[in-house]
């Protein structure tokens, strides 16, 4: 990019730098996330992830609304996921199963990061992965926090 | 669901049978087949130096640009070498051949006078040989009297025999210079789209099959990727073993043959034997004064082979590809007797992959809850399209 030139807008790119996880990235370690991503669209009430499947990465939703729900012996919806939010997170980490299902609320666009691609910026662009890292971890740990302190008030 | 029903005999034999079909296609068009298999090699060679260019900071095409240049001027200079030294020797290659040939033969007649020497019984009595007793013709086929114009006659065979194929083995390595052209070709774009190319593939995927599939790509990937370098893992380990075993022998060039005999056995058996023939043939040649090196070449070789065939291999290619020792063994049988040579070369690749392939899409078609998303899914934009009717 020539000096004084301004960057053309990309809204896509704009959204997935507000997330959380790539707040601190400059926008051209964005995009090199973004290369890594893949896109899908979802119709409302469309299944994105079911509970007990084997989970391999994380989604983050561009457009429209996401909803995660347990089916115990009521359904029970946990949270609701809008745009510039993510999801499945901890599969990004380590191969376990889902423990809630994601279901589209409305017709939804999301991108998602898999494991394996995610472990091949570990290595080829540590730099960028380690910061995706310590945000995920700072995100795990309001998590951890705001379970602990629900349980609590519960008791 | 129960995951030991996707792998069991059923989508077993189905594996068996795809890469078996496989094999027989693949075996009409070698020509393609052998430059993508050596593009592939090529890539997961490659693969992690790109990978290291980027972890400098470069963009990929840049990364793939710099190691392709950098391999291209490798190989030249490799090439201005080389090339030299085989056309400085090339005036000369066809007496060598003819040595090679008259070497050969007298090891064969040698091996026939130790053999009645040390074991008479197995020897034809002196009468069906026509009197001859010893002969210069190694085995003599029954029912034929060998004289000495038969001997006249193998010995111009054999001088013959390099003027006779040259012509043939140029046109044949002719006949493949274009498929060859290819692998640079292939492997520079495997290095520079192959992410993209798999994200398009990944698009066509339905929702409900997305992530199971995906993990499939994975695991495909990291099959081959484990598979090519298991190959070069037992190339490595075989060149060692058989340079170590040559160089107390006392043979010329040790690693040099050792390294070439390990390459040519990337053909299964027939690959193994040209290359220790290769081997005997060059000791026999360089050290006449010493007759039993032949034979203690050939006893290397077999112990070294035994240690590849029940140790390295089973430990290398079928660890990496995580498979019983014995069924790799079976496996390499039949592509062989499936696809001949061609089956040997690439069973093993075919079969890591179909085996993944096949252990995956056994899950995916016995999920009856996936299938379910997948009708739902289709259900939900059948009503979508219908919506304004």
């Amino acid at each position: 990019m020539f000096f004084g030139q301004k960057r053309a807008p990309n809204t896509r790119l704009d959204l997935l730098k507000s997330v959380v996880l790539f707040k601190d990235l400059p926008m051209r370690d964005v995009a090199m996330v973004d290369s890594l991503m893949h896109e899908r669209r979802y119709l409302a009430d469309e299944v994105i992830f079911d509970e007990g499947e084997e989970g391999q990465g994380l989604f983050v939703v561009l457009s429209g609304r996401v909803k995660i729900v347990r089916h115990g012996q009521v359904p029970e919806t946990l949270l609701e996921f809008g745009p510039g939010s993510f999801f499945g997170e901890v599969a990004l980490l380590d191969q376990c199963v889902r423990t809630a299902q994601a279901r589209a609320v409305e017709d939804a666009h999301i991108v998602a990061l898999f494991r394996a691609e995610f472990y091949s910026l570990l290595e080829t662009h540590s730099a960028i992965a380690s910061r995706i890292s310590f945000q995920l971890a700072r995100v795990l740990a309001a998590r951890l926090r705001q379970a602990i302190t629900s349980r609590d008030q519960h008791i | 669901m129960d995951r030991s029903l996707a792998s069991g005999p059923l989508v077993w034999l189905g594996i068996i049978l795809t890469t078996c079909l496989l094999l027989v296609f693949f075996q009409t068009m070698l020509w393609l087949v052998l430059p993508l298999l050596l593009a592939v090699v090529s890539y997961y060679l490659l693969s992690p130096l790109v990978n290291m260019a980027m972890a400098r900071g470069l963009t990929r095409e840049r990364a793939v640009f710099i190691v392709t240049v950098l391999l291209t001027i490798f190989l030249a200079a490799e090439g201005f070498i080389i090339v030299p030294k085989i056309a400085s020797a090339s005036h000369n290659w066809q007496d060598k051949l003819a040595d090679y040939g008259r070497t050969g033969e007298d090891l064969v007649m040698k091996a026939k006078q130790s053999v009645s020497k040390y074991f008479p019984f197995l020897h034809p009595p002196e009468s069906q040989t026509g009197g001859m007793g010893v002969g210069r013709i190694g085995f003599v086929e029954s029912g034929a009297t060998p004289t000495p114009s038969s001997n006249n006659e193998l010995e111009n065979q054999v001088e013959n025999l390099p003027a006779k194929y040259s012509g043939e083995i140029a046109m044949e390595a002719l006949r493949w210079v274009p498929s060859l052209l290819l692998v640079p070709y292939m492997t520079y774009f495997f290095l520079l789209d192959g992410p993209r190319f798999k994200r398009f593939l990944v698009r066509a995927i339905p929702n409900a099959f997305f992530e199971k599939t995906l993990y499939l790509f994975y695991r495909v990937e990291d099959q081959m990727r484990r598979y090519f370098r298991g190959l070069l893992s037992l190339t490595a380990l075989d060149a060692v073993c058989l340079g170590v075993g040559l160089w107390f022998l006392g043979l010329e060039a040790p690693f040099f043959l050792a390294s070439l005999a390990a390459v040519m056995a990337w053909l299964p058996y027939l690959g193994s034997i040209a290359g220790g023939l290769l081997v005997v043939l060059v000791a026999a040649h360089d050290a006449p004064n010493q007759p039993w090196l032949p034979y203690e070449v050939v006893g290397l070789f077999i112990a070294v082979r035994m240690l590849d065939d029940f140790v390295f291999m089973p430990l290398t290619i079928g660890r990496s590809l995580r498979m019983h020792p014995l069924v790799t063994v079976l496996m390499i049988l039949l592509g062989g007797a499936v696809a001949g040579i061609s089956g040997l070369l690439l069973v093993m690749p075919v079969l890591g992959v179909v085996m993944v392939a096949g252990q995956i899409i056994g899950e995916l078609v016995t999920d009856e809850r996936v299938l379910a998303r997948y009708r739902h899914a289709r259900h939900l934009r059948q009503l979508r399209a219908k919506a304004d009717l």
